[in-house]
């Protein structure tokens, strides 16, 4: 229990300034963009008021919707199973074997830093065909699987998974940085009383690390489905949703209803999807690992 | 200065400009042959004797320093600076994705900045509805102006007979051809779209990349895709027929047009994965001479000649053919470029309409003189091939003066919501083989559902 | 169990354990090795990149050299792109941000946190809430209220929504990092007879360094590049950031790739040379305290 006891007007001088900036600059557009997801509106001229309209359309006619929300999930998925876990076997890998890790763990979060736009051209080159001297299809054709070889950011089918693994290499070492902190901040008594109980090495990993990194696990897949589930300019950069809507995701939808084909209103409504579906994945996500701790502890 | 304004609307339509910015009187010595002297500085109606300070922004798509262009505006911007010391031009240019999301969020709030750009016809209807804009009507009558428009040229900006945004371009459809790969290939320049087919057989054999596209920006597909609709409809206006109710996208002609395009996609034409190169990605790989032809709007004249390609005179166009017999090849995709507009509610109005006049007199003539005056809107008396312009520069002009008509890209005349349909439909004969009728059926569903 | 000691104070035992060298370690290193190849990889390739022409460019080839290494390039960038006045720019938006969400997370996140009050957690949530928030969504709303207030065209018109989109996440690290101090350590300053303002100041403050660098680092990242905000509230050019530098190399029919990748060398040396220079804050501050959730 908190024991600091303040007046009204303390509580108020703490919170009101970073609250109300907060609440005019995030909040009050969200409201905004709940009310315009009820408008016909280009965003320029007249609007019309359609009541629910937007989301009748977008769930029963629209026939991009339900593909990007799946390749969105998909995207989510392979983050939160794929990445989160492989980041954290690298975190606990370095703080075992590495005796000055922050070079390494700085490194591996170079290409957080860097913008999208070149991620985005070097992947390219990566994925081109091979006349275009792309990287994977030149190997496959020099070690004599030519029939392995694809255009692969132009296969409805396989342009998706391309892009995909471009955002699991991109946000590997930012999952990495967190896990790794997590990690060192386990204090080391515990271990050092495992080790008296005979608790060593990978042992103490699975009883010790695990259970006390759970918190910050939970951080790293809240942000990284967060992160999956907004994730739009790589896209963008990539193949532009294209060829034919095969690597849209919601995101990218919204992004193109509200500004590109002036469907403001409808747009919005995509948005407020999408926010919604954040909080009702973070609760469930929130409720899963309180389960988690209570077994552990 | 209310007071001055409030006198203008008073005043005949032509003089407005002189009279009311300038005490003296000395503005306006009209210069149509802009191409010729048009420097002249007392082309510019106002001087400095009003005294006030006023700040124009300029919203322009122009921001790279090595483009001519950006080059040509700030020679322009600055020479009225020196003769109107107490007017600013403030430039604010921006990539052209990020104009357009700059003016639409802009436009929402009505913050239209003094002059912004726009694309013609449909694409700039909603600004125009939501009553954004300056008519121009008075303005581009000012020092003759309007006389050094193409004839026509300004009608895709102009709604119920107010002039609302002036042109910097105006290109038509072409193909670019390599030479020497043609001739290695063995073929002749195509006169029908069979002949055209085969040709791409052709060069495919023998192991040369027969055409390129920049297909991830869906319009360069469309953009062919249209000028063969505007062969298998027997000539122009298909779209407006469709918006007018006369003809549905079920129609024989675009549906044939489909198949037609798909004949092309399945010879061979284009390089593999041509979804995901960018436009310049995939002139690019026209301009290093990997390419024998190139289908494009006649911007891209400049970047071509000036590239590796075009050494020697290897770069030839031709006008696209029929298809299947039908249609006129002097009848040319046409795309009117985009427009300088002036906001309705810009703080000063008079001094922004000045601004502009003098900017458009004297674009034509800085426009030859950096040789990026092929596909502008306006008329340029200077000798072309004097000044140094390329052979195929010369065969592109030559292309202009054959032009009887011809159509609109896609989206400038159709509604955003159903060209979106339309482009992603095209684009995905790219990847997949469909049945013609049911990618035209999909698009009438669209096209009703946001009519 | 205090996690306040272990993260300020003991050192992490894990790493002291294993020195020898085994199929395991090698293993372990060759894992190390591959990542740090495919992680530290685009840096170099950004490079070379930076020194080519167009075409060469766009051809497209992963491991070719520039025939000739375009120095001009830079001096493109520099100069075309107005490298140094952005810079400026960018600099004072992002420094003038991250202070402000440092100064104004902190103080929520101590009320949230320290003070005994029914509504802290409601707060929290509402905080919670702006993480999942796409900041694209709110471009037009911002317009119309900037427009209202102002301060359209003006460094504020970044700041304030720059930072009300990085408070969320402030407010949840530091507050994480805040529950896990122990009571205690305000409790003596009680008895001296402090206010809260003091306790913030002389005893809360200090010992929130780490944390509050993990808070930098990241409101850093995120500013730095953002370019849709920037672009549609700011038209002055004195007042424009390095994005809109990236971006001018753009025009409607061309592209000059090489001067962007210059520029962008340009404009990610800072980034670069302040995380490594933090790297050792950060590894300590990201998330600190938040194991305690």
């Amino acid at each position: 229990m908190n024991v600091l006891k303040v007046s009204r007007w303390t509580i108020a001088a703490f919170i009101l300034p970073c609250l109300i900036v907060y609440v005019g600059l995030v909040f009050v557009p969200i409201l905004v963009s709940l009310y315009s997801g009820l408008l016909d509106w280009n965003g320029i001229g007249q609007s019309t008021f359609i009541g629910l309209e937007n989301y009748v359309k977008m769930f029963t006619r629209d026939a991009v919707f339900w593909p990007a929300v799946r390749r969105t999930f998909t995207l989510a998925g392979f983050s939160m199973l794929v990445q989160v876990p492989v980041a954290l076997t690298v975190a606990i890998l370095i703080t075992r074997f590495v005796r000055r890790p922050n070079f390494l763990v700085s490194s591996y979060f170079l290409p957080v830093i860097l913008s999208v736009a070149i991620i985005g051209q070097l992947w390219k080159t990566i994925y081109n065909p091979a006349s275009m001297g792309g990287m994977i299809n030149q190997i496959l054709t020099s070690v004599g699987l030519e029939s392995w070889t694809h255009s692969w950011l132009t296969e409805p089918k396989i342009a998706i998974y391309a892009i995909i693994l471009v955002s699991l290499w991109q946000y590997l070492g930012y999952h990495i940085l967190i896990q790794f902190t997590g990690i060192q901040n386990i204090p080391s008594e515990i271990y050092e009383a495992a080790k008296i109980d005979g608790a060593d090495g990978f042992k103490a990993d699975r009883y010790i690390t695990l259970p006390m990194v759970l918190p910050i696990l939970k951080i790293s897949i809240v942000l990284s489905f967060i992160g999956s589930l907004q994730s739009f300019d790589l896209i963008m950069v990539m193949t532009g949703g294209g060829p034919a809507h095969a690597t849209e995701v919601l995101a990218s939808h919204m992004y193109n209803m509200s500004f590109l084909t002036m469907q403001y209103g409808y747009g919005s409504a995509i948005a407020n999807v999408l926010i919604v579906m954040c909080l009702v994945a973070t609760v469930l996500i929130n409720l899963l690992f309180t389960r988690m701790e209570k077994r552990y502890s | 200065m209310t007071k001055r304004k409030m006198k203008i609307f008073g005043m005949a339509m032509t003089g407005v400009l002189a009279l009311s910015l300038s005490a003296c009187g000395g503005g306006g010595t009209t210069n149509n042959a802009a191409g010729g002297s048009g420097s002249d500085p007392a082309a510019s109606g106002g001087d400095s004797a009003s005294g006030e300070k006023v700040t124009i922004t300029f919203q322009n798509i122009y921001p790279d320093a090595s483009d001519p262009k950006n080059k040509m505006m700030k020679k322009i911007v600055d020479q009225y600076q020196k003769d109107n010391p107490n007017v600013t031009i403030e430039l604010d240019s921006l990539n052209t994705d990020q104009q357009k999301l700059k003016l639409k969020t802009q436009a929402a709030s009505k913050e239209v900045p003094d002059i912004t750009v726009v694309n013609p016809a449909a694409q700039m209807q909603p600004f125009v509805d939501a009553d954004l804009f300056a008519p121009l009507n008075d303005m581009v009558e000012e020092n003759g102006l309007k006389d050094t428009f193409q004839s026509g040229i300004l009608d895709y900006y102009t709604f119920d007979n107010n002039l609302y945004a002036l042109p910097d371009g105006n290109n038509i459809g072409v193909v670019y051809y390599n030479k020497k790969l043609m001739q290695e290939g063995g073929v002749e320049v195509p006169t029908t779209f069979e002949e055209m087919v085969a040709a791409v057989k052709t060069l495919k054999e023998k192991g040369i990349q027969p055409m390129v596209i920049g297909e991830k920006d869906s319009w360069t597909g469309s953009f062919l895709f249209m000028n063969i609709l505007l062969r298998t409809n027997g000539g122009p206006g298909f779209l407006q027929e469709v918006l007018d109710g006369k003809k549905t996208f079920e129609d024989p002609a675009y549906v044939e047009a489909i198949t037609a395009f798909q004949q092309l996609v399945d010879a061979g034409a284009f390089q593999d994965g041509a979804t995901s190169f960018d436009y310049n990605a995939g002139e690019n790989l026209f301009k290093t001479g990997t390419a024998a032809m190139y289908f494009m709007g006649s911007w891209a004249t400049g970047g071509i000649e000036t590239a590796e390609v075009s050494k020697d005179g290897n770069v030839g166009v031709f006008q696209f053919p029929t298809v299947g017999g039908k249609g006129n090849p002097d009848e040319f995709m046409l795309a009117p470029g985009s427009a300088f507009a002036i906001s309705k509610d810009s703080k000063h109005l008079e001094e922004t309409k000045d601004f502009l006049n003098y900017f458009m007199l004297n674009f034509p003539k800085e426009a030859f003189d950096v040789k990026g005056a092929v596909g502008i809107a306006q008329n340029v008396d200077g000798d072309f091939k004097a000044a140094g312009y390329s052979e195929m520069a010369m065969n592109v002009l030559d292309l202009f003066k054959k032009v009887k008509g011809g159509d609109l890209a896609f989206d400038n005349t159709m509604n955003p919501a159903t060209t979106q349909v339309h482009l992603s439909g095209t684009q995905s004969l790219f990847v997949e083989k469909k049945d013609p009728a049911a990618v035209a059926k999909e698009l009438q569903a669209a096209y009703e559902e946001n009519k | 169990m205090s996690q306040y000691a272990s993260s300020a104070g003991s050192k992490p035992a894990l790493k002291v354990r294993t020195r020898r060298f085994s199929i395991k370690s090698l293993i372990a290193f060759a894992l190390f090795g591959l990542l740090l190849l495919t992680q530290l990889y685009p840096l170099v390739w950004l490079l070379i990149y930076s020194l080519k022409t167009n075409e060469e460019i766009l051809s497209g080839s992963f491991f070719s050299l520039p025939a000739q290494w375009q120095w001009s390039n830079y001096q493109g960038a520099i100069e075309g792109g107005n490298y140094l006045r952005y810079l400026g720019n960018s600099l004072f938006v992002t420094v003038t941000t991250m202070a402000g969400v440092i100064f104004l997370s902190s103080l929520a996140a101590f009320a949230i946190a320290r003070f005994r009050w029914k509504y802290g957690q409601i707060v929290m949530l509402l905080f919670l809430l702006g993480m999942m928030i796409p900041m694209q969504g709110t471009l037009l709303p911002l317009m119309i209220i900037f427009k209202n207030i102002h301060i359209l065209n003006t460094h504020l018109a970044l700041i304030l929504p720059y930072m009300a989109f990085q408070m969320p996440i402030a407010v949840f690290i530091l507050s994480g990092f805040l529950r896990s101090i122990p009571h205690e350590i305000e409790e003596s300053a009680i008895m001296d007879g402090a206010g809260a303002f003091r306790i913030f100041r002389s005893v809360i403050l200090p010992v929130s360094i780490p944390p509050m660098m993990t808070v930098c680092i990241l409101t850093f990242i995120n500013v730095w590049n953002e370019y849709i905000l920037a672009a549609t509230f700011i038209s002055s050019e004195q007042l424009k950031t390095l994005p809109f530098g990236v971006y001018s190399f753009v025009s409607q029919y061309s592209v000059n790739y090489g001067a962007i990748g210059a520029f962008l060398v340009l404009a990610a040396l800072p980034v670069i040379v302040v995380y490594f220079l933090l790297a050792e804050k950060i590894t300590k501050g990201m998330v600190a305290g938040a194991v305690k959730g």
